[in-house]
């Protein structure tokens, strides 16, 4: 009571200054694509998974086409000249002019993001979770960093990049080496677990080159309630051995309300609007950042918004695209 | 068409009788006005104790005499500064005016050889006339307190110099005596001297000026903000001048009782009194306050700094080794307070969450019928008065279906049927109007949380029913007052039941009951005849709706955070609530009759395993509500809800659920009123309508109360 007690810093940027809020997102336009999941670009035009479909794009406004149809729902998708990498789950398919080539299939208990190291060698994120499993529940309460980026050549080489990730979900291509996301630790981190930029205001997904640096998608914002329910040994035990894990308190890809899914306080309703201020278990956020990955600026879609989950971006003839699976479409954001 | 309710065959709802729990009685203490003095108070113990230890016999019944003989001239003097210094001012010439009052004393008594209640009214006009000195210039001039005083003190203590030198023999070697005299000197009353009570009575009078009387309520208003004072059109030029002459009036009283006990006077009498008295009074207000009147702790800052003095001093310490250990001494006693005082609020804040686990009994008799299994009926109901009625918690029909809702800005408002397109003030409360229900004179009655009972009639007169009821047995802190009035029902013989939801939160912080989740609830009667109110039954958890069943015996009490419904036997309340239903899908608000026999709960709000989950783990939520921002705290799912169907038997039989984007959210009340069903939300701005299909087409709920009643 007589002592000011140290007061410590926050665990997290504050969504002010570069990241301050608008509503870039909401307003930008869009073009309905149903169960998105990944982007890339490939001789010019945009690919992107719906589903078990991979669209193409040519131009934006054109309507989409479908350009490939697989068995399973697409996880991932890379390029390198004309070939494309496609990740299906645990299975991986490499496609040149409509061929499939052949290619081993990784040691990786899923494929969230797939990236051409060369022509003919292609390294893997394996977030560490099977493809049926919700990810975005698991990891706040996961301690285990079972996530890993592995090489594989065509020829049928393997060998592991990175180890010890925590729930890695997206890289890209950094000169020789590779930039790697973690999800819930918000962070990146380069190929030899180095910390490259911590502190992140939102659980990251993938990351993208674009002409002035990067731009990362993040699944939604970080939250203070989870980050804090982190500390309670007692809460995540009980949570875990009594709940099922769709009910678990967790960053969540839609906006909406379901009854048997918890509210913070802050997050009621009054006269019925929600208040885009209001926390949530949701959001939209896409953070640009500089060649040193400092944020340089931000698009994001509130409590109030739609477009939540951005779980992918993509830098298109100079414009941004990003991807919301919580509305279904791909975003063009103007000038990247 | 009803069936019997079996009571005797439910189980017991336990009530506990006392809620203990130390965290509580901290947080009770600390909020508390009296706690203000703790601090003098533990210092003067700590002083009293050190004494006791350290000599032998210091609080002998002789000594303790003796100290109450001297101490009387500077209590009343600190008493006065309180006076001045709650106003706002500052009077140094306290020491000046009580050595010029002591002079006029002797010169009255032995040069004029003036009665003693002359004398003692020559002293006390010599006092008032420097409070009125002091009072005109520095109140009504606007001088300076600290200039006016200084300027009187030296000009009084000119003015005694010259007259007592020139007088000082002639009173030394006068011989009157006088009985009366010397009783006020020396006689002792009960064992103490005069001067100790007269101090007391004086003590009693500044206590209960300050809390009592419009005089000590208009110092403390100009001491605390003069500005404010002012803009309340209090007159703040005549209360300074009051209260420097009131002041001065008491320094007078002390002059004489020095006069009478000492018959002497020298040239040194009341120096240095002016700094002894503020050094008290700071160590009794831990500061230099304005605005606070607190005579308590300023004698016990008094009895500190006159003990340690004397002790001191009898024990033969040099001066200036006394000097050095006081000023020591208070240092520390004034940086203990000052902190104390300031965090105070930060300790009362940090303890007065105190959680407890809470086991609420899984879902049951819902299958079917959850939200994820059925259509949500709620999303076709008609929308009544959007953007009009801002927070219509609770929604009543007169006979002639015009609407009534309380609003959040402390109004009833009426909506004309048939279209309830035209919306009318019925009346202005105050406060948040909850619960409503008409009484047999067709007057409506109302809940307000803030006030109480409201009873408010069709011409839009308001009456206060009641706004307290008896006190819980064992309680710190004074729970007299109705805090959360939230939903009432009128039983046949006209008494009305009502719940207080919580009486240890606000409306406004009503989410920190549920983060509490004990039970601090009561269900109150209140009959309008004898105007008697009484708890009926105390320590429930968040007591909500209230219903009397269709055949008027027994009483329906919604526990919202215990997702349950109680009942009680109206014949015999005494026996305690028994569980109606329990392991509702949600927090059930209000309950309402229903054409067919059963019943209507809306549900505010609905469960989900995590926030269940959390309930049972009362430490999470201590924890969160100190390390994580309100607006983060995990609550109930208020965005979603409905309303159940029971039947006369308490079982769930049909569910309408609003749509989770709906218009319709947050449901805490509904009436049905010839075939339709009315939906009031708290946080929402609409009232919905919902068509009953095959409800009974003439069926009212005022109706179905007055065909038993």
């Amino acid at each position: 009571m007589f002592f000011r007690r140290k007061i410590t810093a926050p665990p997290a940027l504050t969504l002010e200054g570069a990241l301050g809020p608008n509503d870039r997102l909401d307003r930008a336009p869009a073009i309905a694509v149903p169960s998105p999941q990944a982007m890339c670009l490939a001789d010019g035009a945009l690919l992107v998974s719906s589903g078990q479909n991979v669209l193409r794009l040519t131009r934006w406004g054109d309507a989409p086409q479908v350009w490939h149809r697989f068995d399973t729902a697409v996880t991932a998708l890379a390029s390198h000249g004309d070939r494309v990498a496609v990740g299906l789950g645990t299975e991986l398919a490499v496609l040149e002019a409509g061929d499939q080539v052949p290619w081993p299939a990784p040691q990786a208990r899923s494929i969230a993001d797939l990236l051409f190291l060369s022509g003919d060698e292609l390294a893997v994120v394996d977030p560490g979770y099977g493809p049926d499993q919700p990810i975005l529940s698991l990891a706040p309460w996961d301690d285990v960093a079972r996530g890993q980026v592995l090489g594989i050549r065509a020829g049928g080489e393997a060998r592991q990049i990175a180890q010890g990730l925590h729930c890695p979900m997206g890289m890209v291509a950094e000169g020789q080496s590779l930039l790697i996301t973690e999800l819930d630790r918000a962070r990146i981190v380069d190929a030899t677990g180095k910390v490259r930029l911590a502190g992140l205001p939102g659980y990251a997904g993938r990351l993208c080159r674009t002409a002035r640096g990067y731009a990362l998608a993040c699944l939604s914002r970080r939250d203070p309630l989870i980050e804090f329910l982190k500390t309670e040994p007692a809460f995540v035990r009980l949570m875990k051995d009594s709940i099922a894990p769709q009910h678990w308190i967790a960053p969540r890809t839609s906006p909406g309300f379901a009854h048997d899914l918890p509210i913070t306080l802050g997050a009621t309703r009054l006269h019925g609007a929600i208040k885009p201020w209001a926390p949530s278990f949701s959001y939209g956020l896409v953070i640009e950042l500089d060649a040193t990955l400092m944020p340089t600026g931000s698009a994001h879609s509130r409590a109030n918004g739609l477009r939540h989950a951005i779980s992918d971006v993509c830098d298109w003839n100079g414009d941004l695209i990003a991807l919301s699976r919580a509305s279904g479409e791909i975003l063009n954001l103007g000038a990247a | 068409m009803t069936t019997r309710t079996d009571f005797n065959s439910l189980p017991r709802q336990p009530v506990p009788r006392l809620v203990l729990s130390p965290r509580r009685i901290l947080s009770d203490v600390l909020s508390r006005g009296g706690v203000e003095s703790i601090i003098p108070f533990l210092a003067l113990s700590a002083t009293v104790i050190g004494i006791v230890i350290a000599t032998d016999g210091y609080f002998a019944a002789s000594n303790l005499r003796n100290l109450a003989q001297y101490s009387a001239d500077g209590g009343l003097v600190i008493l006065a500064m309180l006076i001045v210094v709650a106003v706002g001012g500052l009077d140094l010439s306290v020491g000046s005016s009580f050595a010029m009052s002591a002079f006029v004393a002797l010169y009255g008594f032995h040069i004029l050889g003036l009665p003693v209640p002359a004398v003692l009214a020559l002293s006390m006009g010599s006092g008032l006339l420097v409070g009125m000195v002091n009072g005109v210039l520095a109140g009504f001039i606007g001088c300076g307190a600290l200039l006016t005083t200084l300027g009187t003190m030296i000009t009084v203590r000119g003015i005694f110099t010259l007259a007592s030198q020139a007088q000082l023999v002639d009173i030394a070697s006068s011989a009157r005596m006088d009985d009366l005299w010397d009783w006020v000197g020396f006689e002792r009353v009960l064992t103490l001297p005069i001067g100790f009570w007269v101090l007391a009575v004086v003590a009693v009078l500044v206590f209960v000026m300050f809390r009592q009387t419009r005089f000590g309520w208009h110092i403390l208003a100009v001491g605390g903000n003069r500005k404010a004072a002012r803009n309340g059109g209090i007159g703040v030029r005549r209360t300074i001048f009051a209260a420097y002459a009131l002041a001065g009036l008491i320094v007078g009283i002390a002059g004489f009782l020095f006069a009478a006990r000492q018959n002497s006077i020298a040239a040194d009498t009341g120096i240095g009194m002016e700094f002894f008295v503020l050094t008290a009074l700071v160590v009794g207000l831990g500061g230099f306050v304005p605005g606070r009147g607190a005579v308590v702790s300023v004698l016990l800052g008094f009895a500190t700094i006159y003990i340690l003095n004397n002790v001191m001093v009898n024990s033969g310490y040099r001066g200036d080794f006394v000097q050095l250990a006081m000023g020591s001494i208070i240092l520390v006693i004034l940086a203990i307070d000052v902190r104390f005082r300031k965090n105070r609020h930060r300790l009362l804040a940090s303890s007065y969450l105190d959680p407890v686990a809470l086991r609420v009994a899984p879902v049951q008799g819902m299958d079917g019928m959850m939200p994820d299994q059925i259509a949500p009926a709620l999303a076709a109901a008609t929308v009544l008065g959007a953007g009009r009625v801002d927070g219509p918690e609770d929604v009543l029909l007169d006979d002639a279906g015009n609407l009534y809702c309380g609003t959040r800005d402390g109004r009833i408002l009426r909506l004309a049927a048939p279209d309830f397109i035209q919306v009318s003030e019925l009346a202005k409360i105050g406060g948040r109007p909850l619960g409503l229900a008409f009484d047999a004179a067709g007057r409506i009655v109302a809940c307000v949380a803030g006030m109480g009972l409201v009873r408010v009639t069709m011409a839009g007169e308001v009456a206060l029913l009641t706004d307290q009821t008896s006190r819980s047995l064992f309680s710190v802190q004074d729970d007299t007052a109705i805090r959360m009035a939230d939903d009432l029902e009128i039983a046949p013989d006209g008494v009305i039941y009502f719940t207080d939801a919580s009486k240890r939160h606000d409306i406004e912080n009503w989410g920190m009951d549920l983060l509490e989740a004990r039970p601090n609830g009561r269900l109150i009667s209140h009959d309008p005849r004898s105007g008697k109110t009484r708890t009926v039954c105390d320590n429930l958890i968040f007591p909500n709706g209230v219903c009397v069943t269709h055949d008027g015996k027994y009483l329906l009490v919604a526990s919202t955070w215990a997702c349950s419904i109680l009942i009680f036997d109206l014949a015999n309340l005494a026996a305690g609530p028994r569980v109606f239903l329990s392991g509702l899908p949600g927090y059930p608000d209000n309950i309402n009759r229903a054409s067919d026999g059963g019943y209507w709960v809306a549900l505010a709000g609905m469960r989900n395993p995590v926030i269940d989950a959390a309930m049972t783990l009362p430490g999470v939520r201590r924890r969160m509500s100190k390390q994580v921002p309100p607006t983060n705290w995990l609550f109930g799912n208020l965005n979603i809800g409905g309303v159940l169907k029971l039947d006369a038997a308490g079982a769930i039989v049909q569910a309408l659920w609003d749509a989770p984007d709906g218009p319709l959210y947050m449901i805490t009340s509904m009436r049905e009123h010839k075939g339709a069903l009315y939906l009031g939300g708290v946080t929402n701005d609409k009232i919905g309508r919902l068509d009953l299909p095959g409800a009974d087409a003439g069926w009212t709920g005022a109706g179905s109360y007055r065909a038993k009643g």
